[in-house]
């Protein structure tokens, strides 16, 4: 049996634990009302702007653009969304394993990496991949600047014909308890094979040639922006559910330790009572 | 007065879904109306007034630039800013006047058309707010 002072100082470490537990779930639940807010109001943007590029590409001279080209693909870019902070249960292994199994599948020599937040940086320079740029350190004042600077360095690697295909892989937001692992293609811009659309003769103006020109540079950007809102929505989601059953296995360790506790006092109690009667038997048998 | 369905969104939010019967949009090559079986059209917006008329309201959206999709089914806006004539911070916009004078004027040391394009900005968000 343990001794009585380990118990109580165990209690007591792992009640210190409950509260940090306790408040950072506190602070994400917080955190998560106007991350989700944030990136519901974005969303509608982001896929009308989508629609409207779909609509575009069927008849777009792919000339016009370095970023509308095709090409044969030799390389391939993978932008990793994950969080500079751990503690958010399976968040970030998630992305980086999936991540990380795509990229094996092409061959790591065959793959640049971007990665977004501290948890994927540290993970792929360890492991040596081909890191093409990391952004840490910006999620605790996110605004659309960043998600153009980051656009930037895509695209410019790129239209460099470094590489012919990007991919993203990135936590989308379902709900509170649900997050959803989704790895989709930013570049090239190309239609699926089953989504159709109907082509319209429609006017533009001042030109289709200057309409293309702007959107598609606004969409990418768009796009990116829509990846880290919806990452960091998943990240507080993610982080509050583990916090919360920290706290609540804490709760459970308290009962089991505090259980232990008692049954270790009682224990000494009793050995103390047959101590005492002991003695006294003994002292009536001297005296008999 | 046959009406036709709108949409205003920004990246921001989504400002309006309606039915109107007018809307008035500030083109790169100049304002132009819309009104219902206008034809297909992707047009291009520039900083200016946007003005959507129903039958008995009228309202004003200062923008800062974005493009118009017209279809037969609906009239979608995508803006980069939109603010309604009543949200628009008349003190801030006046800040932002006087600090792209005040740059215009220093010269050479900065972007002078990112200062005028700030300043073009807030004198439509003024305008628009005293409609």
């Amino acid at each position: 049996m343990a001794n009585l002072k380990d118990i109580r100082n165990r209690i007591s470490s792992v009640k210190s634990i409950q509260q940090v537990t306790r408040a950072m779930k506190m602070v994400a639940a917080a955190k998560i009302r106007k991350a989700q807010e944030r990136m519901e109001q974005a969303r509608p943007y982001a896929n009308r702007l989508k629609d409207e590029i779909l609509t575009l590409l069927p008849e777009v001279d792919r000339n016009l653009l370095e970023l509308l080209d095709v090409r044969e693909v030799k390389r391939t870019a993978y932008i990793v969304i994950t969080s500079d902070r751990g503690l958010a249960g399976s968040f970030n292994t998630n992305i980086i394993k999936c991540a990380e199994e795509e990229i094996l599948e092409i061959g790591k020599e065959n793959v640049d990496i971007f990665c977004i937040g501290r948890r994927g940086y540290e993970h792929f320079k360890h492991h040596k991949y081909n890191i093409i740029e990391e952004h840490t350190d910006f999620w605790v004042d996110l605004d659309f600047n960043h998600s153009v600077k980051i656009g930037n360095g895509i695209i410019s690697h790129f239209t460099a014909k470094n590489v012919d295909k990007i991919r993203v892989v990135f936590n989308q937001f379902k709900n509170i308890m649900v997050q959803e692992i989704v790895s989709e293609r930013l570049l090239p811009l190309t239609l699926d094979k089953d989504v159709e659309i109907e082509v319209t003769d429609r006017l533009y103006e001042p030109s289709k040639d200057i309409i293309v020109k702007s959107l598609i540079p606004l969409h990418l950007n768009i796009q990116i922006w829509r990846y880290l809102l919806e990452s960091y929505a998943s990240e507080q989601a993610a982080r509050m559910v583990a916090m919360e059953s920290a706290t609540e296995n804490a709760g459970d360790l308290i009962r089991d330790l505090t259980r232990k506790f008692n049954n270790a006092r009682q224990a000494v109690i009793t050995k103390e009572i047959l101590e005492i009667v002991g003695g006294a038997e003994a002292l009536k048998h001297q005296r008999g | 007065m046959a009406t036709f369905s709108i949409e205003i969104v920004t990246p921001k939010r989504v400002i309006t879904e309606e039915n109107v019967s007018y809307l008035r949009c500030p083109g790169i090559d100049g304002s132009f109306g819309v009104m219902a079986g206008h034809t297909d059209a992707v047009i291009a917006l520039g900083v200016g007034e946007v003005k959507v008329e129903d039958s008995n309201k009228e309202k004003w959206i200062a923008t800062s630039g974005g493009f118009v999709d017209i279809s037969s089914e609906k009239v979608l806006l995508l803006l980069e800013t939109a603010e309604q004539s009543f949200e628009i911070d008349i003190e801030r916009a006046k800040t932002a006047m006087k600090r792209a004078k005040d740059r215009i004027e220093e010269k050479g040391k900065i972007d002078i058309f990112r200062a005028e394009a700030a300043l073009i900005r807030a004198i439509n968000r003024l305008k628009v707010s005293g409609r």
